[in-house]
């Protein structure tokens, strides 16, 4: 039986999906420290948020720690709640 | 009455206006309340005067001291007890060491002896005198 494929849409074209690893699990990083601010800071936006692991690309697993030492991190002002350009 | 004993890290900020010598004071009222109770220091690593994310009671500045010792639970509620009395620290983070945090410790501190090392004997060879020192001077 023949089924017509479906019509490939633009933006399938445009943006060729490039399959996204953990960074952690790439790294094969067990703890992800509070205190490293300088690798938090990655993961969160301009305006001090945290970056969805769907954006990221960060496993479950390490997108909890990550999480937990973001905010860690803000308790110590070593990062910001809210970046000084949105205040 | 046998406890059971985990490792802790605490990390505080102090009042960065202070002078060194009123900072070392408030990190020795730290360390005592730990030792007074029945922990054991392990490491004390002063970060130094950083710039805070965000002002803390109106100070843009602090000095970041981290702690790791190793405690049972009861000295914590003393610990915490200290920072709240305590008016020249601003912040203060407990948080329990777990088998991962110290598993990836070991495995940095496995790492940077060969960079570490050098940079000690180099320290002492310049003439400079180590903050802490385990040997007694006159040895």
């Amino acid at each position: 039986m023949f089924t017509p494929r479906r019509p490939r849409r633009d933006r399938d074209n445009q943006t060729p999906r490039k399959k996204r690893t953990c960074r952690f699990c790439d790294a094969k990083e067990v703890y992800i420290d509070y205190k490293d601010e300088k690798r938090l800071q990655r993961f969160v936006t301009e305006q001090g948020k945290i970056i969805p692991k769907r954006i990221t690309g960060t496993c479950a697993k390490h997108q909890r720690q990550l999480v937990s030492a973001i905010k860690r991190a803000r308790h110590l002002a070593l990062l910001p709640f809210v970046s000084d350009a949105i205040r | 009455m046998s406890t059971i004993s985990k490792t802790y890290e605490t990390t505080f900020i102090v009042n960065a206006s202070l002078d060194d010598a009123q900072v070392e004071a408030v990190i020795v009222r730290v360390q005592e309340t730990i030792t007074k109770n029945g922990g054991t220091i392990k490491a004390v690593n002063k970060w130094g005067r950083k710039r805070l994310a965000y002002a803390i009671n109106k100070r843009t500045n602090g000095f970041y001291v981290n702690i790791e010792f190793e405690a049972p639970g009861t000295v914590l509620a003393h610990l915490e007890r200290a920072y709240q009395l305590d008016e020249m620290v601003l912040r203060n983070l407990t948080i329990v060491l777990d088998r991962k945090a110290l598993a990836a410790r070991a495995a940095a501190l496995a790492a940077t002896p060969v960079e570490e090392k050098p940079a000690a004997a180099a320290s002492t060879a310049g003439g400079r005198e180590p903050l802490f020192t385990e040997e007694p001077k006159n040895a």
